[in-house]
């Protein structure tokens, strides 16, 4: 007996894939044929999440209500993909990081352009804010004098944000030298990066180290004192406020909620995208 | 003077072989110190069975987690060990040379591509095709499993292979001799005198599927709920760290490193299997 049982084993695993298999069956899922919408969010504590659930009304009474079936992912490139691969599927990612192979959704009415996020009229949009904690060195002060001025501004709306420093003078290097610790939110790290790249090129003698670390984490650490800015792609809670951190705004960007390119929903309001986040709506035909 | 630098180097020696049994014991005293005494704050059956996670509720229940990571190594089992096994049992007795020449680097290669590359072919490659197939979202404990078995064939196919080979050749002739046919000879003969080395390569399979992290988290779903389905989305233990650990604080970053001590209990308790299944065949 002792002999079959390999055998066995092999037949039964076998079996077994092929009952998966055909278990698993089912019909494909879409937009247009009024599938189930599957919904994507990030991770709890993420920048971008936090200022969409707060900005859309996901967020009340301080619960984060986004459904318990809601796919979640941990950075934006992942959040496209899924939205790419899936025609039912809903998301949001900086308006900063928008690609040709998604969708973006207008907003009342607003299409997600960074007009409408600069006029107002588009209603999904929060600060990029850079925090620093009490009276700041030479070199720290001089780079966010670089970003506030009109050049760090012009590559602000070159990398697709939109620039809050108008009429700013022109940025003259002091030639310091040492190195600019930056930390916190991976939304604001990718233009932080080119900022950092233009600013070591009128002077030599710096270094920029910027760690991605989330919002959060960004904060915690300016008000500790282990980096010399933090950077926050939200707007600063009371609390932290109260350790002794100042915010600065060096940019705003808008959350574009992006469907698949064959989804034929075009418009949706704040109302239907708290619904579709919470569960309250969860077909696409429910939308139109 | 000999002696003398033969002290020295037996102490560099030695120094190096403490290096790695300190990190051991340095992991485990940081994992407890942090996890146990989160898992008391929360309470040891609200953490292991609670069935929801929402650390901004204080609510700290694992067992969905659990259960996922349970699930989706079990399916990568299912998938990945068949696979495995009767490709290692072509390469080590079907084989032809010119082929094999190929086919070993090739699983080679398989075993040293890293698993964010895996996470990436599974989310453009694996999940369209699920969803397409299975319906559903595409990302759920199928693809998960899909993607796993793929990533531990190198191990199974590795380990087996090595094993049937070690089987004396006299157990397949003798059993040609009696008449039976060249398959009936390589599976019930040759295979069960592997039996053992096969399961330790299985349970080291286990033990990757479980601890995998980076590609699992990019097509499993990461619905901190329980599965309703093979489609349905699931969260790992080492998702759910790997999700939450760069900006949680206080219990919630405690909560997570206990989830870590679970984690490391599974770990401990395959190894532990592997060493006592090891004696046994030794």
């Amino acid at each position: 007996m002792k002999k079959n049982t390999m055998t066995k084993i092999i037949t039964l695993t076998l079996a077994a894939v092929m009952a998966l298999g055909l278990a698993g069956c089912g019909g494909g899922n879409s937009a247009s044929e009024g599938g189930d919408i599957t919904v994507i969010s990030r991770e709890e504590g993420s920048g971008t999440r936090d200022a969409f659930v707060e900005l859309t009304g996901v967020m009340a009474d301080d619960i984060d209500r986004t459904v318990d079936t809601a796919e979640i992912s941990n950075s934006t490139s992942v959040v496209t993909q899924s939205v790419v691969g899936n025609e039912a599927a809903i998301g949001y990612i900086s308006m900063g990081s928008m690609t040709e192979d998604v969708k973006a959704l207008k907003i009342e009415g607003a299409e997600a352009t960074t007009e409408n996020v600069k006029n107002g009229t588009y209603a999904l949009q929060r600060p990029f804010n850079i925090v620093t904690k009490g009276e700041l060195d030479e070199l720290p002060q001089d780079f966010i004098d670089f970003i506030m001025s009109s050049d760090g501004q012009a590559i602000v709306e070159e990398e697709g944000y939109i620039a809050v420093g108008e009429g700013a003078a022109s940025y003259e290097s002091k030639g310091l030298t040492g190195t600019i610790t930056l930390a916190g939110s991976t939304s604001v790290s990718p233009v932080m990066e080119v900022l950092a790249d233009e600013y070591k090129k009128v002077n030599e003698g710096v270094t920029v180290e910027i760690q991605q670390t989330g919002s959060g984490a960004g904060i915690q650490s300016t008000i500790e004192g282990v980096c010399d800015i933090g950077m926050a792609s939200r707007a600063l809670e009371d609390d932290e406020l109260s350790q002794g951190v100042e915010s600065l705004e060096i940019a705003l960007d808008g959350i574009s909620v992006i469907v698949n390119n064959a989804n034929p929903v075009e418009d949706i309001t704040m109302e239907q995208i708290m619904q579709i986040f919470i569960g309250e709506i969860i077909s696409w035909t429910e939308l139109q | 003077m000999r002696s003398h630098s033969e002290r020295v180097m037996k102490a560099v020696f030695l120094l190096t072989a403490c290096v790695s049994i300190i990190a051991v014991i340095l992991i485990c005293v940081f994992l407890f110190a942090s996890g146990i005494p989160a898992i008391k704050e929360i309470g040891l059956t609200d953490f292991l069975f609670g069935m929801s996670w929402k650390p901004g509720q204080g609510m700290y229940g694992i067992f969905p987690m659990i259960v996922g990571s349970i699930y989706v190594t079990a399916g990568a089992i299912i998938i990945g060990v068949p696979i495995g096994l009767l490709c290692a049992v072509f390469m080590a007795r079907y084989c032809p040379n010119k082929l094999y020449k190929v086919l070993k680097p090739a699983v080679d290669l398989l075993a040293g591509i890293p698993s964010i590359v895996y996470g990436f072919f599974g989310l453009m490659v694996i999940v369209p095709m699920v969803q397409q197939n299975f319906g559903g979202s595409g990302k759920s404990l199928l693809t998960s499993a899909i993607l796993l078995g793929i990533m531990i064939l190198p191990t199974i196919i590795n380990v087996s292979e090595s094993n049937i080979r070690a089987v004396p050749e006299h157990y397949y002739e003798g059993s040609l001799a009696l008449g039976a046919t060249r398959e009936r000879s390589i599976f019930k003969a040759v295979l069960p005198a592997a039996k053992m080395g096969i399961l330790a390569g299985i349970i080291l399979g286990i033990g990757r599927a479980i601890g995998e992290t980076m590609a699992v988290v990019m097509v499993c779903g990461n619905q901190a709920v329980m599965p309703a389905g093979v489609t349905s989305g699931v969260r790992t233990l080492t998702a759910n760290i790997v999700l939450e650990m760069g900006y949680a604080s206080g219990l919630h970053r405690d909560a997570l490193i206990a989830t870590a001590v679970v984690l490391f209990v599974f770990i401990l308790l395959i190894n532990l299997s592997f060493t006592a299944l090891k004696r046994r065949t030794d």
